[in-house]
Order: structure tokens, then sequence, then C-alpha cells
């Protein structure tokens, strides 16, 4: 198997697509309107699914009386908790056995949580039977406040207490490092709820075969396997009965990935006689019950420093909100920054004090880049106030504590690898586009007229291509992660390649595009790209992890291998030569260095399929490959949680410069200035694009999104009026440089790089904030940084 | 996020649209714009009978000067307000005001009468309303009158327009030769409901001191708030640093129970009404070329 790990060595004379600025070839449709999303789909006999919920945090179910719902003309089917407890499992979590069935049996543990699920003839209809429908609570006592969770009593009866997780994992002579240390430095953060809020929020057409079986789910669908996978097992229906179909969807961030919505259609279905069911969320779902929800997060962080700079040694305890259950990957998002818990810097030991606790809230959602931004914000904004202390300036702490460019591959405390980077080049490229000096000057002069201006420096690593083992600490078991391509070219020379996913928007078949194209010397417009649903694909996950681009590159790049072998083959029995003689090159099956000796490769695949005379004797006839690509060198985890997870180690460099106004405690961003490194580039605009969209979401974290829950457990931030996006006129155009340090383990480079943008803009704002605020001697340490809460910091 | 069943009416005369209001009294809601109205109805938080559309009823969309009055039509979108050559040459407040509303998109369908008549405190038109003393007509079943703003906003969301009456047409006065003027708000985002906002302009005599002021604040109480101590400390004075930092203490008093909510403290939005009104009132006065 030959996959390179350069664009040189594709081949071809010369790269016409690959690393190269094209058109992405999803934009045509989705530009004109001619994308089939989920809500457009309709099936003959469809029925529309409304589904009551909680208005308690927290209650025990009395009674539910649905009688006058059924009476109701239009309404087809209802199922409650009874229907799930007679033909369901609870929905899988992590850590196992924090989890309930699709609708509440006995209890509800959040606002939103589904009760009764009604399929109709139209979606009015549904909801004007959710008011028919009468459900009898009896209150218990919220359990909302985190820091008490731990002493409150269980939310779960078969639960001694609502601790989901305790552990502190050790990695080296932590207490050592901190007792030789010159100075140490605690400081405690509050990171609120926000999460991934997609264009498009959840849907799903589910078909109970009643003939057969069988389960048919489209839908917004993230990964295929996994949705198939989490709804068969709920539904117990053998795995290779449940086809899911995913839709092209607007966006994901982590909000596609549910099984309750498939569980409960499923559900419908079958008591509809197999009518299929349509259920599409809508945002109030969404924000209360949907997946919506990360990260809800108190910390307290230490450094170990030394007084030439030098970080020896780093503690983080956090203790984390997931909410009324382990269902939605909140375990797994606090146990991703071990893939780079140390961030940059060549910090040699470190301990993570970890703590899980479920309340009466929306259980956490798995939210573009799982953990770390919060991580990052907490580290970065130590080192500054390490530099603070120490009075450096924050550029040359960084500099000073960086792993250097020629340790590669690096081991991290925690266990993983960097493959490689060049730090300083990121740091050296902000500082020079930003003029670092002219920005210091600038806030100087500011501060004279009483303005307060501050300066973020942060660096940040993005491990790209996820991996299971990187959460084993909370109980994942897998090490690898199969993604499939099959690639074959047809009769009339067309290239299809067909996949395990669909559109989310990232840009994947447009690299696949360009990856095939230039491999056998077509153009990108001879290449399509078919999705196949869980069923007919080859082994795969889908996006997420910032792992796709690298790894379906690495897929197609592998089955186009085995494609090239076999025209070599054939060519060889047309061309009367050994095949050892020939190579593909420009689209070419030839004889290098012989300008006569080539055939098409067109031809050689037509002649596979349409002159089996011509064949070698016992050849396959098809010109058709598949190739199922993982990262190579994963170890499962040790006792402390250490394994070889994330392949690829992305790096960033942002310079901001903000202002705060010191009266109305409104903050504006006024520079924004990023150099990042992820390896070769397969598309630059889709990773500027990836880029600029990661600073969007940061902004909206760092300034302006946070779900708010009161005492009671009511979510008082249930609309967007309330829960704020952040919108065109918040966000700024960054100043942006690319640069490569390609990666030594992957298809042609590559690393994977989804998600670093939200890793890296929350903390370079909020260390912007808090260099403006240091005049006046107050610290920003919760996110957001909002109006209400800068504005109490500055008037106490 | 379906509306709850009502039946729909779409008259073209005003005469039917006071009837229907009258039959159905207290359980119609007349629809203009639809930017309030449709999520509340979504949300199943407002659940009319009857929704009585304005849409077809002609002669409600105009923008006109009237004895030296502005006067707009109900049915008038704010995005015809903010284009309406009359007000961009006469009425800078309006104009101000106008582009403050939400988006272009919302100001698109939004129409001028229906912000007013939903009369939610935290939005641009009804302190714009009261800070010129625009007068707005009504029609019903008793004929036609004539409200004051002062006296048009009641409470959250509640005028003082009766059941089957409907707002038509609104009247609003130029702003005196020469004022110095300022619409100023902060919101969380572009486009949202400010935090905190002020309307203010003041015009002085031949001797420089200010002579006449109105300071309207919006987004800390029930209504549009007049801040009437802060516009006499800013009466008789001349325009200066030290008067504008005495009319910014007056707001705080000015200020009775701002709310609280998850974007804002009270103590916030009465400290943030005071500082906007002080830089209103510095904008105001570089606009108007007045030297400080």
């Amino acid at each position: 198997m030959r996959i390179p790990n350069k664009i040189e060595d594709l081949p071809t004379s010369t790269n016409r697509f690959i690393g190269k600025e094209v058109e992405r070839v999803e934009d045509r449709q989705l530009l004109t309107g001619r994308t089939e999303f989920i809500d457009n789909v309709s099936l003959p006999g469809m029925l529309h699914c409304a589904i009551l919920r909680s208005p308690n945090a927290h209650a025990r179910i009395v009674s539910i009386d649905t009688a006058a719902a059924e009476a109701m003309p239009g309404v087809v089917a209802i199922v409650t908790g009874k229907d799930a407890l007679e033909l369901t499992l609870p929905m899988q979590t992590v850590p196992e056995g924090w989890g309930t069935h699709c609708l509440a049996t006995d209890r509800v543990r959040y606002v939103g949580e589904p009760v009764v699920a009604v399929a109709a003839t139209s979606r009015y209809v549904a909801e004007d039977a959710l008011e028919e429908i009468v459900v009898e609570y009896d209150p218990l006592p919220p359990v909302v406040d985190t820091e008490k969770a731990a002493e409150s009593a269980p939310i779960y009866d078969e639960h001694e207490s609502n601790v989901v997780f305790q552990r502190t994992f050790t990695w080296g002579e932590v207490d050592a490092a901190f007792a030789s240390a010159d100075h140490v430095l605690t400081e405690k953060f509050r990171w609120h709820r926000l999460g991934a809020n997609p264009l498009e929020c959840n849907g799903v057409v589910s078909e109970w075969d009643p003939a057969d079986g069988t389960v048919t789910a489209r839908g917004s669908f993230q990964s295929q396997v996994n949705m198939g996978l989490l709804s068969a097992g709920a539904l117990q229906v053998p795995s290779n009965k449940m086809r899911i179909i995913s839709q092209p969807h607007g966006g994901s961030f982590g909000g596609k990935g549910g099984p309750r919505g498939t569980i409960i259609t499923a559900l419908l279905s079958r008591k509809a006689g197999g009518r299929p069911v349509k259920w599409i969320e809508d945002r109030m779902e969404y924000l209360a019950g949907g997946a919506g929800q990360s990260w809800d997060r108190y910390y307290e962080v230490s450094l170990a420093l030394q007084k030439d700079g030098t970080i020896s040694g780093l503690r983080v305890k956090l203790l984390d909100d997931l909410g009324a259950s382990a269902e939605g990957f909140g375990a797994v998002s606090a146990a991703k920054p071990l893939a780079a818990f140390t961030g940059p810097y060549k910090i040699p030991v470190a301990e993570y004090d970890l703590t899980l606790v479920a309340t009466n809230k929306l259980p956490q959602s798995p939210y573009r880049g799982m953990g770390p931004p919060p991580h990052n914000w907490v580290l970065e904004q130590m080192v500054d106030l390490a530099a603070n202390h120490l009075d450096l300036d924050p550029g040359e702490i960084r500099r000073r504590n960086f792993i250097p460019k020629d340790a590669f591959p690096y081991t991290i405390p925690s266990g993983n690898d960097y493959d490689s980077g060049d730090y300083e080049a990121a740091l050296d490229a902000v500082l020079e586009m930003g003029d670092y000096a002219s920005l210091r000057a600038e806030q100087e002069e500011a501060r004279k007229q009483g303005r307060y201006l501050g300066i973020g420096l942060v660096n940040t690593i993005e491990p790209g291509v996820f991996d299971w083992n990187a959460y084993a600490i909370v109980g994942s078991q897998q090490t690898g992660v199969p993604e499939g391509a099959t690639v074959g070219i047809d009769i009339m020379g067309k290239i299809v390649a067909k996949v395990g996913f669909s559109l989310e928007g990232q840009g994947q078949y447009t690299v696949i595009s360009q990856v095939l194209a230039d491999y056998f010397g077509v153009e990108m417009s001879d290449v399509r790209v078919v999705p196949q649903d869980s069923l007919s694909a080859p082994p795969h996950f889908g996006p997420g992890g910032s792992r796709l681009g690298v790894a379906i590159t690495g897929a197609v790049l592998g089955a186009a291998d085995i494609l090239r072998e076999k025209l070599i083959r054939v060519g060889a029995n047309l061309m009367q030569t050994q095949p050892e003689t020939l190579e593909l090159g420009d689209g070419m099956i030839r004889i290098p260095g012989v300008a006569e000796a080539q055939i098409p490769v067109a031809q050689v695949a037509a002649t596979m399929l349409a002159r089996s005379d011509l064949l070698p004797e016992g050849m396959d006839p098809n010109p058709e490959a598949t190739y199922v690509w993982t990262a190579p060198g994963r170890t499962p985890a040790d006792e402390q949680g250490r394994a070889k997870s994330y392949l690829t180690a992305a790096n960033a460099c942002h310079l901001v410069l903000v202002e705060v106004d010191r009266d109305t405690a409104e903050v504006k961003i006024l520079k924004y200035f990023i150099a990042d490194d992820c390896g070769t580039r397969l598309n630059p605009a889709t990773c500027e694009g990836m880029t600029q969209g990661g600073v969007a979401q940061g902004v909206g974290a760092a300034l302006l999104e946070e779900y708010v829950y009161d005492d009671d457990g009511q979510l008082l931030t249930s609309t967007f009026m309330d829960y704020l996006m952040p919108t065109i006129y918040e966000v700024p155009m960054t100043d942006k440089k690319a640069l490569v340090t390609p990666s030594p383990f992957t298809p042609l480079g590559a690393k994977g790089m989804g998600e670093g943008a939200l890793h890296t803009t929350p903390a370079a704002v909020m260390c912007a904030i808090n260099d403006a605020l240091r005049p006046l001697a107050v610290k920003a340490h919760e996110v957001p940084a909002s109006p209400k809460r800068l504005w109490a910091l500055l008037n106490p | 996020m379906k509306p709850a069943p009502f039946e729909y009416a779409a008259p073209d005369n005003l005469e039917e649209v006071v009837s229907l209001l009258e039959e159905n009294e207290g359980d119609a809601k007349v629809l203009s714009g639809g930017q309030s109205l449709m999520p509340l109805l979504n949300m199943r938080l407002a659940r009319p009978e009857v929704l009585v559309d304005l849409a077809r009823v002609p002669g409600l969309d105009y923008v006109r000067e009237d004895d030296g009055l502005l006067v707009i039509g109900a049915m008038t979108r704010q995005r015809t307000v903010e284009l309406s050559p009359i007000v961009g040459e006469g009425h800078p407040l309006v104009l101000e005001a106008t582009r403050n509303v939400a988006h272009p998109q919302n100001r698109n369908q939004g129409t001028f009468g229906g912000s007013l008549a939903h009369a939610d405190p935290s939005a641009e038109y009804p302190a714009l309303a009261v800070a010129l003393g625009a007068k707005l007509k009504a029609v019903g079943p008793d004929g036609e009158r004539e409200i004051d703003a002062d006296e048009f906003f009641v409470t959250y969301l509640t005028t003082d327009l009766e059941a089957a009456e409907v707002l038509t047409e609104v009247r609003i006065p130029k702003l005196p030769a020469g004022a110095a003027w300022s619409f100023t708000e902060l919101a969380r985002r572009h486009g949202d409901y400010a935090l905190a906002g002020v309307a203010s302009y003041f015009s002085r005599g031949d001797d420089g001191k200010v002579a006449d002021a109105r300071i309207v604040l919006f987004g800390v109480g029930a209504t549009p708030v007049r801040a009437t101590k802060a516009e006499q400390e800013l009466i008789g004075q001349t325009p200066g640093a030290a008067v504008f930092e005495s009319v910014r203490k007056a707001v705080l008093d000015d200020v009775e129970e701002p709310q609280t909510d998850v974007h804002a403290s009270a103590e916030q939005r009465r400290s943030l009404a005071a500082v906007l009104t002080q830089r209103g009132l510095v904008d105001a006065a570089r606009r108007a070329g007045i030297s400080l």
C-alpha cells in the first residue's frame, strides 16, 4: 500500500487541484437551494411528531392521561415512557449506567426532557394534541448548584450520589515539581454552559417495516454508523436491520449525534403500522432539550513556576456539571484535553483531578473541539498570570516554554504524541502581522486617556484525527476509527467515490474530488462523490474530531492505490509487458521514459468492463476498489489514561486587541491576527473558512453565549432572544497567515484542523480582556465575559 | 413551534377591522408587520381567537409632511421610514431611531405603527414618540381620537388603545430649529433590544443657554421614561462637561425600577442609562457644532 504523505508523491507531474483554492463541489447545489435537507423529505403517508416535554427540573411522574389527545382527529399514535420501558433499552451512556430511556419512565430530571410523543397528520395537529395530554407531576427538589451536587440527594435511585466520576490522574513527579518551584500560582475559573447551535436543528424521518422488522431512518445525522448502533441498541433491533441515511445537513458542531429523535420516531412508526414519522426539532426544543449544551465547568489551576519563566508543573482540578445524564458525551469532553493537556509547552509533569457530577439540567453534548476550549483558556490565562508575576512579556514567557521544533515527535505527560510543529514561527508571524510593539504603544497611549485596551496573545494545540482511546479514562473502549471509501472508474472513464457520510459543511467531497482528479489525471468534474447509507457504505464514522479530511484522504488514496495496481496489471497485458515496468502518471498507464508507451486510464478501465478477452487470466474485471483507513500507531490507554490518541497536532497563535469600556462594560474587538499551522492545506480556502467560523464561535463563547438556569432549574435562555449567538456584526474578520509544517504521519501531510480556532479564540479574547483590566486590579475569570458580569466586577 | 388554531381575517377597510375587533372583544389581535406577534403566536404565548390582518386595508402606508408635522401611516414599513427623503432631510432623530430598530430584514417587514402599538419598553419607537411629543391617531367604534405619546404607553406591552381601537396614524413634530439631538443605545448585539437607550435633544436660546430639553430613556422601565430631573439640570445651563455630568447623576434619580434579567442587572441598567445620556449629549453638542 502506497499512501503518499506528500503532495509531490502523487502520480501527477503537477498537482492541479489538491492544495489549491478550488471552488467547492458542494456549493452550487447549496447556493441554488437544490440540496435536500431532512425537512425537504416527504414520504407517502408520512406523519408528524411533536414531543411533550417536562416543565419541571425534577419530579416524579404520577400519571399520564392521553385519552383526549388520542381522540383528536388526525392523531394516529402516541407513545409514553410505558412504551419506552416495554419496547426499548435505556440509551447508551459514557460512563455506563447514567442514562434514561428515550421518554421519561418514572421521573423527569430536567426541563425539556421528553415525556410523551405524538404522531399526527400535521405538526400543527400534533402540537394541538400535546395540549390535551395531562401529566401529573410530584415535584422533587432540583439539584441545580454544581458545587453542591455531590452532597445533594441522588437524582438516580440506583446511584448513591450524584458523583458520576471522580479520579486524579498523575503524570510524573508532580508533587516534587511543585515543592521545588520558585513560585506556585493558583487561580479559579468558571466556564458557563454553552454549546453547538447549528443553523438547522435535528430532524429525522423513521419507518418501521412491520413485515420484516427493519427500520430505516433518514435524518440530519453526523455519524451514520454511530446513529445506527445507538438507536438499534435502544430499539433492540439487530444492527443490520437498522438502516441509517444521513441527509445533507445544515451544520452539526457536535449537535447531530443523539439517537433520541430516531428512537422516538421509530417507536411511533411502529405504533402507526409502519407509516413514516417525521420529527423536526424546533429551536426552542433544541435549546432546552437538544444537543446544544456543553462544558459547565469549575476550574482550579496551579502552575509550578521557575524564576526564569519555565513552567515545571501543571495541576488542573475540574468539576464539570454533566447535567441529568451521561448520554451525550459530556464525560468524553472532559477526557479529551488529555490529547493536548500541556498545550504547546514542554511542561514535564501534570495532574488532572476530574470530578463529573449529575444535576437537573440538560445533559451535556459534544461541541466543536469537545473539551479543550475551556482547558486552553485556563492554561493560557495561567501563563499570562505567570508572565505578569515575573514581569515578563506574554510572548516571551511562551517562547521560553515552547516545545522546540526539533523535538518532534514529542510525547506529552498525558501520553499523546505531537507529530510536528514550529510554535515559535507562529508566534513570530503574529507579532509581525500585528506589529506587536505598536499595539503595546497604542495600549499605553489609551491608558493615559482613561481607555482600557488589552492584548491577548495565546498559543494552542489542536489535536486532530480523533481516536476513541483518548476517552478511555471515562470508559471508551475502542482504539482506531476506521473510515472507508470505494473508488471506481466507469466504462466512460468517469470516477465515482462512495463514502459513508453526507454533506455537513466542511467540504470533504471537494477534497475527495481534488485528490482523485490529481491522482487519475482527470478534471474535478469527472469525479462524483456518492454517499452510501450505513449498510451499503464501507466501514465509516463520518465527520467529527478534526478527523475526516485526513481520514477520507487516506481512504481514497488507499483505494486509488489498489485500483492503480489493477490498472497496471491490465495495462501490462495490453502493452505486452511486465507490470513492474509500468507506472500510473498524469492519467496514463505508461512505461516511464518511453513517450509512446502509454494508454489512458479510462481506456484501461473500459477494457476491464468491456473486453474480458484482453484481461490477464483470472483477473477480476472490476475497476473499483475499497480501502478503509485508520490512524497508524495508536495505542490503548494505560491505567493513567495515557495513549497515543489523536494523530496530529496542529498549532495556532492568536493576537487580539480589545477595548473594555470602563463605564458600560462593553467589550469591542479592535484587531485580530492569526497564524496557524495545520500541515498541508488540502484546500486552503476551506481551511480559512474553518478558521473564521471557529473565531465566530469563539467570540460567542467569550462574550455572548450562555445557558442560564435559575435556582429551580428553569432555563432562562430558551430562545435566541436570550441565548445570544454571535452575528456578523460581533465577529471580526481576522488577518490570517498560513504556516505549513507537514505531518510526517498522515496522507499528504495534512493535519486535522476543523476545531482549532474555537480552541483558541476564547482564550485569546479572555486574555485580552484581562490585560485591559490589569490597571483596574480586577480579574475576569468567568466565561462568557458578558457586560453584566464585567459591570459587576467593575462596580463592586 | 406552531400556533394554536385561530381564525384569520384580512378585511379591506377599517370599518370592518373595527367591527371585527368589536365582535371579538378581547379575543382578537391586530396583525401588522408580525415581527413580534408571529413569534408569540408560534410559541403559543399569544392565543387570539381571531387574527385581524391589516395588510389589505388601503391608505395606511405613507410618509408625508402636513403643517410642519411628520405624518406616518401606521402600516408604513420601518424600512420605508428609513429610506424616506422627507425623514432623511428633516427628521434626523426619527431616522436615527429607525436605524437602531433590529435589522434591515426586520425593518422591511415591521411597521411603524406596529412597534408603537406593541409597546415594548425596550424598543426605539415608543421612546422616540415620547421624546418628540408625537400624537397617535386611533380609530374605534366611536370614531377617531388622538392620544398624546405621553399617555399612550401604559405599561409593558400595554397601551391606551381600547380593545376595538386600531392605531392608524402618527403625527410627529419637528425638532426645534437648531436643536442638538442624539439617539444612543447599548445592546448585547447589533440589532438586539437595548439594555438601555436614550433619545434626547436640546435647543438653545440666543444667550447660548439651553432653552428646551427632552430626555427619554428606554429599556429601564415599564414604559419609555421621561428623565424630567435630568432635563431640569440641563435647562437654563450652558452646555458643557460639568453640566452633562450633573445630568448623568440626575438620570440615576429619574430611573426608578429597571428590570434585572440575564443580560443586565437593574443597577447596571440605571447606570447605563445615565452614561448613555451623558454621551448622547456630548454627541448632540458636537453634531450641532457646540464647542464644549
